[in-house]
């Protein structure tokens, strides 16, 4: 059976792979290609490259990064998400080297577009990222440039459920970066049908967590941030302590020099 | 230059090569972290240190505790005086030789063995394969110290494995101290990732070989990192005590001064005289490239870390850097012959790694510095502070003899 | 040994650095190319593709390589097909549409249903029964797909179990079509590049 999937994100705010809090607050970490690299070495399930000053400025992909982590020589998927506006960024990023794509604010402007890229490209090559959150029982939906939060679950649903897009990364944007927060009814709340549809992220750092949270039909990968700069073979370790060991791939101690 | 924004209470720039955040109120992500220094109840960290270390104590004595990396500079002694006597472990010290070694760094490092009475390894990479090394990273990066940095960080993790002790333990973690790369409570740990993105200019040793047509295999595979299997296999991990235990280097070092006869001394181009004093050219030549390719040299770091401790105001602090940065270096000739090659082909590399932002050409062979320190805004008319920062001198690089490198040395009492 | 080189057909579609890389690190020459003159020269051809099978096809045909490929296969020139490549290698696919393959194996291409995408590590089990090419324990390859192979068992030299059981894996004479990224997974898909290659060349 399919397994679940450890993704490792690196997010990068002016070519700077950085620890994200809550949307609001930054930390330096260090070059992008760098963590690229060494989530590749740990054998993360896939790489997430969120690059978060893009769509704010308009700026499009950013092909600069994209192109000097295709000389790196990965052997891990790649998903690459930030600023893509239309077929073309699309097309053009996945040209230049990620296996799949993560829309955020531009699938929701222009619903239409996302269609025709699905049809291009798979829909198992898109993702949906949306923040989230879980207040006085109700879900939102956040929007990071309008900085409001619309109750509006509908229409994300609506796609997952079509099948236009395979994936929703479900962001708790509130609890990013910070311990043991990701909360949990934010997921209960979704009622999405489809199985394996749901990618878990923000403020999962502890392995009851990842157990919990892959352990729900729905989700079918979590994926983690910031505390995978804090100790080494992090990847590794989580997988380690997954109760059934049959629900993720088994950690990778690489000896091999690439 | 564009977007250039300093910080409000130390004095660092948004340009740090660490990478830095200056929020909303303009302060660095550095002062911020730094806060935390007075804000967490250092008594439950240290406990969750004491914790931490207890399995990996030897039941019988006859093994390692941990491996500490030690020189004869640095915080060295505050952090065997913690391993040793505080938490009660044994440790095997390890050393890179630099080989750019001060006498006062042989003395401290032999005055700490003796004192703490630990057992040491040494390792000295072949001095032919360091040189090479040098040159290139010299000429292309800039850089006269890739060897050291990489030594030092890899050796303690080999000696984990093949002496199968997985515990290291290292003082203050660097990103974390000078900009608040991580909070205390993310206990950051040591890791592969860290040690090639910040220490080695995103370079491992493998890299090197692709990079520069004249180093080999031969050159460099001493400083390459344990595989991840080896690793995994001894478990091994290194851990910062500066996340368990309030971080101040002057303080600590004046502890040791006072407990264990620690020897400093004066520098021309900082006011700190604890730190570094074990090489002659960390503060010289290597400062003064850092001059060349960032506009801020070590000075900076050192008031900005006086300045978060309260002992002196930013305005004090801009003083004492715009004092020091621009002070000559001491120890070029020891340099020039160790890596044999001339004063013209030195300055030669010198000119071509001024970052243009800092430095005018204003005619040939003549620049005019305007490093961060001149692009801040300008402070108050205030009456200068002539407080005296208070850094204890009690000996010299050279211990009066002569100012050579001391490329080995067993020590004397 | 000599050097063995392979050709990665490039039909515009998708990034090759990846397989190129994976390639060259098992120590082959390894050319991208639409030109019918260089890809006579190597030993292996290999089809990637990832995207859509209606504009694939479209790409293929308007650069003639769909006759070249038919010809260079029919005289036993090797050809590995990944994942939209191996579907490129069959009769036809019912994505967006019905649209003719290469015809080069028997079978079609048809959706996962409800809409199910197939995304992420999953094992693969061979059906020769001599297979220690993989260790026992680590069988997972990376896959990304929302269509699979439907076509008669003979065809099928893998299994893997999603829905139901389909073909990850399948063989003709001197094609073989990995449905997943070999490219993408890691040791495992090393070394199964490296088997199938000189499995290929040998026979």
């Amino acid at each position: 059976m399919i397994k679940k999937r450890i993704i490792g994100v690196v997010t990068v705010k002016n070519g700077w792979a950085v620890q994200s809090f809550g949307y609001k607050r930054y930390l330096p970490l260090g070059k992008p290609e760098c963590l690229i690299e060494n989530l590749d070495r740990w054998g993360a399930d896939e790489i997430f490259i969120q690059v978060i000053d893009r769509s704010n400025s308009n700026l499009g992909p950013d092909f600069e990064l994209l192109e000097k982590v295709s000389r790196l020589r990965l052997e891990t998927p790649l998903i690459y998400g930030g600023g893509i506006r239309n077929i073309s960024d699309a097309i053009q990023v996945i040209k230049t080297g990620a296996d799949r794509i993560s829309l955020d604010s531009t699938y929701r402007k222009m619903p239409d577009n996302i269609k025709v890229i699905s049809e291009t490209l798979g829909a198992q090559a898109i993702i949906i990222s949306t923040p989230m959150s879980f207040d006085s029982g109700m879900l939102g939906v956040y929007d990071y440039q309008k900085l409001e939060i619309s109750l509006d679950i509908d229409s994300t649903r609506d796609i997952i459920n079509s099948g236009i897009v395979s994936e929703m990364l479900v962001i708790d944007y509130k609890n990013e970066g910070y311990k043991n927060s990701f909360n949990r009814q934010i997921i209960d709340g979704l009622m999405i049908k489809k199985k394996g549809s749901v990618i878990a992220f923000g403020g999962i750092t502890e392995d009851e967590q990842v157990n919990s949270l892959l352990n729900l039909d729905i989700v079918s990968a979590v994926a983690i941030g910031n505390s995978l700069s804090y100790r080494e073979h992090a990847i590794q370790m989580i997988k380690k302590n997954i109760e059934n060991k049959t629900l993720v791939r088994k950690p990778i101690f690489q000896s091999l020099l690439k | 230059m564009k977007n250039l924004k300093f910080c409000k209470r130390c004095l660092y720039a948004s340009t740090h090569p660490l990478g830095i955040s200056i929020d909303q109120e303009g302060i660095c992500s550095g002062c911020r972290i730094h806060e935390e220094k007075d804000s967490l109840d250092w008594n439950e960290r240290f406990e969750k240190l004491r914790k931490l270390v207890e399995p990996y104590k030897s039941k019988n004595g006859d093994k390692y505790d941990c491996i500490v990396p030690v020189s004869g500079g640095q915080d060295s002694f505050y952090i065997v005086h913690l391993v040793k006597e505080v938490l009660g472990l044994n440790p095997l010290l390890v050393t890179y030789n630099k080989y750019y070694n001060t006498p006062l760094g042989i003395n401290n490092l032999a005055n700490l063995r003796i004192k703490f009475n630990c057992s040491i390894l040494y390792q000295n990479v072949n001095p032919v394969s360091v040189k090479k090394i040098t040159r290139s990273t010299l000429h292309r990066f800039g850089s006269i110290y890739w060897p050291i940095l990489a030594g030092h960080t890899v050796f303690p993790v080999q000696t984990a494995v093949s002496y199968q002790v997985p515990l290291i333990i290292w003082g203050a973690h660097q990103g974390l101290e000078q900009v608040g790369m991580f909070s205390h409570s993310h206990e950051v740990e040591m890791t592969r990732r860290y040690r090639k993105d910040h220490d080695l200019m995103g370079l491992e040793a493998d890299d090197l070989i692709s990079v520069f047509d004249t180093l080999t295999e031969n050159d460099i595979w001493q400083y390459r990192y344990p595989d991840d299997d080896q690793l995994q296999k001894i478990g091994v991990r290194g851990i910062y005590l500066g996340n368990y235990v309030r971080w101040d280097p002057k303080a600590q070092h004046e502890e040791m001064i006072e407990k264990y006869q620690y020897k400093t001394s004066r520098f021309n181009r900082t006011f700190d005289c604890y730190d570094y004093v074990d090489c002659f050219n960390y503060m010289d030549l290597h400062d003064l490239l850092k001059l060349h390719k960032h506009g801020y040299s070590k000075v900076t770091d050192h008031a900005c870390r006086e300045i978060r401790h309260g002992r002196i105001s930013r305005e004090h602090g801009l003083e004492l850097v715009k004092k020091y940065e621009i002070q000559p270096i001491e120890f070029e000739k020891n340099i020039l012959e160790w890596l044999g090659i001339t004063k013209i082909s030195l300055d030669f590399i010198l000119n071509r790694h001024r970052n243009k932002e800092f430095w005018n050409e204003v005619d040939i062979g003549r620049w005019e510095f305007n490093g961060l320190s001149a692009l801040q805004p300008s402070s108050s008319n205030e009456q200068r502070m002539q407080k005296n920062i208070n850094f204890t001198e009690n000996a010299s690089l050279s211990l009066n003899l002569e100012k050579e490198y001391i490329i080995f040395g067993k020590g004397f009492p | 040994m000599k050097k063995i080189s392979i050709g990665i057909v490039d039909y515009g579609m998708g990034n090759h650095s990846s397989i190129v890389n994976s390639l060259r690190g098992l120590g082959l020459r390894v050319k991208v190319s639409n030109q019918k003159i260089e890809l006579d020269t190597v030993d292996v051809i290999l089809l990637p593709g990832v995207g859509a099978f209606g504009l694939a096809m479209e790409n293929i045909i308007k650069l003639g390589l769909d006759d070249y490929i038919k010809n260079a296969v029919n005289h036993d020139k090797p050809l590995i097909g990944i994942c939209l490549g191996m579907q490129l290698m069959t009769e036809s696919s019912s994505e967006h549409g019905f649209t003719n393959g290469l015809e080069l194996i028997p079978g079609k291409i048809i959706s996962f249903p409800n809409n199910q995408s197939h995304i992420g590590w999953n094992g693969i089990n061979l059906k020769k029964s001599s297979s220690s090419w993989l260790n026992e324990s680590d069988r997972t390859v990376y896959f990304n797909h929302s269509y699979y192979y439907d076509g008669p068992d003979l065809y099928k030299a893998a299994i893997t179990h999603h829905a139901f059981p389909f073909a990850s894996i399948i063989k003709h004479k001197n094609l073989i079509g990995l449905q997943f990224h070999p490219e993408k997974s890691q040791v495992t898909g090393k070394i199964i590049l490296k088997k199938i290659i000189t499995s290929l060349l040998d026979d």
